[in-house]
């Protein structure tokens, strides 16, 4: 699961983006903008300092086995944190192209992809000029264990891939015998040129996976613990030269990064100032006026809903704003245990009023009806499903559809039990609490009453919000996934297999789930990537068609950047620009 | 005077072991379980468990806060071994957020919550005072109209709402200012007055409301007395008489009162220090706030609580020395 | 007769407040001869203080309008600019106040304040000489321990020993009038004698003269060497003491003096009051003011209602009243017929 920033993951959870619940859409896409000249190098001039314009207080994490929302993935990525493989400068889908990075190719899998190879490039270093060597790497995975330090922050599946020793702790408080476990999952050569990951099972994307900061290096004498989040020792172009959490954080130029050593990064600027703390509103109104500084200025978050119109509904704006899907699909999550009747699933898609959802969560910028779980942006896995005959492509409910789908989960026997407790107990519907969802919750209550289910509001504290419906799941409840890379394999057996890792909603319930897990296990080993591609493509209309989950919106995303910034495309990948390669105007 | 004195810092400890026992009881019996902040999303209830353990919040209440207190004399160790991050004396905490000693956190802060608030304190008390003066002296005249009015004004403008007119108007919409944004006095003296007019002057606005009131009230009262008739009696100028009589006379209170104000502002401007982006301890408490981060939540309550107390007694023994009468009955 | 030391003519002093012009003294002229003690006698809001305030134009802070004349050393004290008031003010005439409790400035020394009274006219006096002048004023006026009490605080006195202490400021500059506006009232009756005495005596050694305004009838007797009776803004009877309380000529100082218990003079007899009360100085009867509370008020349509009388020589006083010389003549004698 690929997570937001705090701020962000709020906006999920609280339902603005997963509101609106449905998948039928007739007016095709909306029209995605992708910035005109800002996102082009026209006119880039070597130097300058960009500035970064944020809400938070500081950064949600620097250090690297503790990131893993996509904005910083690619922002330190592109900045200061190299990996073993990373994706292409470059916007669009082209931007999802994995390509190598501290290795001299993407890797070399061997033993049915049990066994992944990597080489490190010559003169990689460290910003104090030390070489970057395989055991830095190792050191830095091996501190994703160390839940007690790195806070079990990080991609804790890819933890499961590697063959390490089951209780392995960390490197802080690993024994001997715990950490020699540990070297023999992840070897390094004598040369320490060389470094071999050894996997419980195939992973044919492997490569893919160590693209994840978890699995950048960390040189262990320079290691500060908890605190190593503060300042992190840099590989990349840049390098942090002051942190102050609440203020800002200032990035300069590494003078010991090589770029004969890499490929991919070609930067312009001189210096990045991540300013912290700002006021929302002061930023959009910052933004729209364009003056001085802020004319090199980009927004870590997006534009204040009442902003939206002032900036699409003005051509002056055309070469510094972007609209566009930022890689989550939003659904509601169907418990299988309570809920054992496609009919009734259905029911409630049909008779759902998502046109009101939507519009009361800020109308058509806040995302598209979602026809499935893969995010269009996964152009190879993506295609629209075949959605339930009925279903309102305006997302307004067709209670008659609805209605004739409860009749039949009535007549079905296996679905007595599920219709009992839809029409008679009612269904929890979990949420986390928001001001926002006081209103979504009258409309879904409103949208079943006219098919006799009942709805019993669960508002949950937004900080526990996942952690309580991990424990207790509900009936119903909101939530949001984006794929970790390009492959829907980090979409489809994570929201559906059993200890897949969101699958919160008992789909090994379903009768049918072996079945499906056969497909997906098939799907998952697939080397051939279009064919690979056609079976998730199929699984997905699977999904749709059993309805295990209520697609909701592929959620979008509106930004502005000032007048001078270039470059500023959206990194496929992340959902955010590629600030690496972001460069100025004179 | 001198057991007056002693007698008042002593009550003023006693007081800060009383406030800082229920400052800690209150937020440790919140609620939400501290330990679960310590580790993100993926956070599973052993991880939980682990981590309330190593952190001492499975012991009971009692045994907690005397940790606590032995750290702010002796320093302390937080974290699993073998990673372990020490906070040396005086130790509040460590905050897991912001991966720092809480003490740290709190000396990076205070500096600009002190800049903040003297510079609000200069403002208002010059304002505040030199208006209501003025409006008592020109009584009843349009000097004392506009004081009123501006006093009126200044009371009913919410400060973020001002807050955000002066950025939008002064900075975006005038550029006659650079956005408002921290810089040491010892960095950039300039900058440092620069980036902070318009937080002081939001400050200000809001207070000198009060002063002005104060002060016109005060002195036309003072004006009152029958002394300042015996000096005016005695042949004393009238400059001398505002000084040494009117202002003398009136100053009391309000200084008094002022004290207090400015020890409540060194707990933080919360709106002024968000709106403004001053990375101060309003900030600071607001963030723990919503961040739950409760050894900082702890921390700045605290000082905010230790800065009142001890204003309190400055305050008391301050009058002592300024009004002889309250001397001598203590 | 010497030249009198001040003379006041025709003197109004009227307040602006919201609810109207307060005529507080309403064309009011008297002398005070040197070395005398003039009494000033009234009820409150009768405009003895209001004059005492005018002739040292103390209206600081209040909105107040002064006409006139205020003749002293052929000067117009309402005429000269504030430099030279100052050179007046606490130099050539002084003032006692009537609370002593809150005459003095509670934030100096009694020493401090002293001295402040006579460097403001002395500046160049030296310290040890302006040491020498505080520890004097504060034995004449009878403060024990002068040396260790010079820098005690006023809070640390009580009110007869703090009214010695506005006394010596008051006198530390020798000035020629000494106004003393109910010096005694806010003291313990014991005190009161021992501060009269003290007037008395310092007066004496001095040669100054003294403006004593009072309520109380038995300080004047006491005190006084002539008698102005104030009533609602007016003066309306100036007599020698003896005179005064012998036989008053005006109605309203019968009425007074027959308030007054007097012990002495058993022919008055019983206690008298005057009916009714003092009038609204905003709204201020026409005529004599005394008028509705006169006994021997003339009627509808006299002049009593019509004009307001002036004071004029009946027998060896001066009143001012309508009635005719004879009968007020025998009003007091009879006392009160």
């Amino acid at each position: 699961m690929r997570k937001r920033r705090a701020f962000a993951a709020l906006l999920v959870a609280s339902g603005l983006a997963i509101a609106a619940c449905g998948g039928g859409d007739g007016g095709g896409t909306t029209g995605e903008e992708s910035g005109g000249k800002s996102a082009s190098s026209d006119g880039i001039v070597d130097g300058g300092t960009l500035h970064i314009l944020d809400v938070s207080e500081g950064a949600t994490n620097l250090d690297p086995q503790r990131i893993y929302t996509g904005a910083d993935l690619g922002f330190l990525g592109s900045t200061i944190q190299r990996t073993l493989t990373s994706y292409k400068y470059a916007a669009g889908v082209e931007g999802s192209e994995l390509v190598a990075d501290l290795a001299t190719d993407t890797g070399t899998a061997s033993n049915d992809a049990k066994t992944w190879e990597f080489t490190l490039r010559d003169g990689v270093t460290f910003e104090d000029g030390s070489p970057i060597e395989c055991k830095d790497i190792r050191y830095g995975v091996s501190r994703t264990w160390a839940s007690d330090v790195t806070g079990d922050e990080g991609p804790l599946f890819a933890l499961s891939f590697i063959d390490a020793p089951e209780d392995y702790p960390g490197p802080f408080t690993a024994t001997e015998e715990q950490q020699a476990g540990f070297n023999e999952a992840i070897e390094c050569s004598e040369d320490g040129k060389t470094i071999t990951f050894n996997l419980r099972e195939s992973v044919g994307d492997f490569n893919f996976t160590v693209a994840l900061l978890a699995f950048g290096p960390v040189p262990e004498d320079q290691d500060t613990g908890d605190q190593y989040t503060l300042k992190p020792v840099s590989s990349g172009p840049f390098k942090i030269e002051s942190y102050e959490q609440g203020k800002e954080l200032v990035m300069v130029r590494n003078e010991n990064w090589n770029k004969d050593s890499d490929p991919i990064r070609e930067p312009h600027l001189d210096k990045i100032v991540w300013h912290f703390g700002l006021d929302e509103t002061v930023i959009d109104e910052r933004m729209i006026a364009d003056e001085g500084d802020d004319q090199a200025a980009i927004v870590y978050g997006g534009i204040q809903p009442q902003n939206l119109q002032t900036i699409f509904g003005d051509d002056k704006f055309k070469d510094r704003r972007t609209d566009g899907f930022d890689g989550f699909v939003s659904y509601t999550m169907v418990n299988m245990k309570t809920v054992n009747c496609a009919e009734i699933r259905r029911a409630i898609w049909l008779a759902l009023d998502r046109d009101a959802l939507r519009t009361a969560g800020g109308g058509p910028f806040t995302g598209e009806y979602a026809k499935g779980f893969i995010n269009p942006r996964l152009g190879a896995d993506y295609e629209e499903a075949d959605l339930p005959e009925g279903l309102n492509e305006d997302g307004t409910p067709n209670v008659e559809a609805a209605q004739a789908e409860m009749d039949k989960a009535k007549a079905n026997p296996d679905c007595a039990d599920a219709y009992k407790r839809a029409t008679e107990t009612g269904l929890t519907r979990d949420h986390a609490d928001s001001e926002l969802w006081q209103k979504l919750i009258a409309i879904w209550i409103d949208s079943m009453d006219k098919i006799g289910i009942k709805i019993i509001d669960n508002p949950i504290e937004p900080s526990k919000y996942y952690a309580t419906i991990n424990e207790t799941p509900g009936d119903l409840m909101s939530a949001g996934w984006a794929a970790d890379w390009n492959n829907a394999s980090t979409v489809i057996p994570p929201l559906f297999i059993k200890d897949g890792g969101f699958a919160y909603n008992y789909t090994w319930e379903d009768p049918e789930y072996d079945a499906f897990k056969a497909l997906v296990d098939e799907a998952k080993v697939e080397t051939d990537r279009e064919k690979q591609g056609d079976m998730w493509k199929e699984l997905n209309q699977w999904l749709v068609d059993r309805v295990w989950n209520i697609p909701g919106l592929y959620t979008k995303t509106q930004n502005i950047v000032g007048s001078r910034v270039r470059n500023a495309y959206q990194w496929y990948q992340f959902g955010w620009y590629n600030v690496g390669a972001i460069g100025l105007t004179e | 005077m001198i057991y007056f004195v002693i007698r008042r810092l002593l009550f003023a400890v006693v007081l800060l072991f009383v406030v800082s026992f229920f400052t800690y009881v209150l937020f440790t019996a919140l609620p939400t379980n501290p330990a679960a902040l310590t580790c993100g999303k993926n956070c599973t209830p052993e991880v939980i468990a682990r981590n309330e353990v190593r952190l001492g919040y499975d012991q009971p209440i009692h045994v907690q806060y005397g940790r606590f207190l032995k750290g702010i004399f002796a320093g302390r160790t937080y974290g699993p071994e073998g990673a372990s991050v020490h906070c040396p004396a005086p130790a509040l905490g460590y905050s897991f957020e912001y991966h720092e000693c809480v003490t740290d956190l709190i000396t990076r802060t205070f500096p600009v919550t002190l800049s903040v608030a003297i510079g609000a304190f200069v403002l208002w008390m010059g304002i505040g005072v030199g208006l209501g003066t003025l409006a008592a002296l020109r009584r009843g005249r349009w000097q004392d109209r506009f004081a009123t009015t501006f006093s009126v004004v200044g009371i009913s403008l919410p400060t973020f709402f001002f807050a955000l007119l002066a950025i939008l108007v002064i900075v975006i919409w005038g550029g006659l200012l650079d956005f408002p944004q921290y810089t040491g006095f010892t960095e950039n003296p300039i900058k440092w007055f620069s980036g902070l007019l318009l937080p002081w002057a939001t400050l200000a606005i809001l207070s000198a409301s009060t002063y002005v009131r104060l002060t016109r009230n005060g002195i036309l009262e003072v004006m009152n007395e029958e002394f300042v008739r015996l000096g005016l009696a005695k042949g004393v100028k009238r400059r001398t008489l505002i000084i040494k009589y009117v202002m003398r006379a009136a100053m009391v209170p309000i200084v008094t009162i002022a004290g207090l104000d400015f020890a409540a502002l060194l707990g933080g401007a919360v709106i002024t220090e968000s709106v403004f982006n001053l990375p101060g301890m309003g900030k600071l408490s607001i963030r723990a706030v919503t961040d739950s981060d409760l050894p900082v939540l702890v921390a700045t309550t605290l000082v905010a609580a230790v800065l009142i107390v001890v204003a309190n007694a400055v305050v008391d023994i301050l009058y002592g020395f300024l009004d002889p009468r309250v001397r001598e009955k203590v | 007769m010497s030249t009198p030391l001040i003379s006041i003519r025709d003197l109004h002093v009227s307040f602006h407040t919201q609810d109207g012009v307060v005529k507080a003294v309403d064309g009011v002229s008297f002398d005070v001869m040197p070395g005398e003690t003039l009494g000033i006698v009234g009820e409150s809001g009768s405009g003895k203080s209001v004059t005492a305030n005018a002739i040292m134009r103390l209206n600081f802070g209040t909105q107040v309008d002064v006409s006139g004349e205020i003749i002293m050393n052929g000067k117009n004290l309402l005429e000269v600019d504030d430099d030279e008031l100052r050179t007046l003010r606490g130099r050539q005439m002084a003032m006692v106040f009537q609370d002593p409790l809150t005459a003095l400035n509670p934030f100096y020394t009694v020493g401090n304040q002293i001295a402040e009274a006579y460097l403001i006219h002395h500046p160049k006096a030296t310290k040890s000489e302006v040491r020498e002048i505080v520890l004097n004023a504060m034995v004449k006026v009878g403060i024990p321990e002068p040396t260790k009490r010079m820098d005690s605080y006023p809070h640390e006195f009580s009110g007869g020993m703090r009214q010695r202490i506005v006394i010596a400021i008051a006198l530390v500059n020798n000035p020629q009038l000494l106004i003393a506006d109910e010096p005694t009232t806010a003291l313990d009756v014991t005190v009161q004698a021992q501060i009269l005495e003290l007037i008395g005596t310092l007066q004496e050694e001095y040669g100054s003269a003294v403006m004593l305004i009072t309520h109380d009838l038995g300080v004047i007797a006491e005190t006084a060497d002539r008698v102005m009776v104030m009533y609602a803004g007016h003066a309306v009877e100036l007599a020698n003491v003896d005179e005064l309380f012998e036989t008053p000529t005006h109605p309203y100082t019968v009425g007074l003096l027959g308030s007054v218990h007097s012990l002495d003079d058993s022919s008055r007899g019983a206690l008298q009051t005057i009916s009714g009360t003092p009038p609204s100085l905003i709204n201020l009867p026409t005529g004599c003011a005394f008028h509705p509370r006169c006994r021997f008020e003339l009627g509808e349509n006299s002049l009593c209602r019509t004009e307001a009388p002036q004071l004029h020589a009946v027998g060896k006083s001066r009143s001012a009243c309508h009635l005719p010389e004879s009968q007020l003549l025998q009003i007091g004698a009879k006392g009160g017929v």
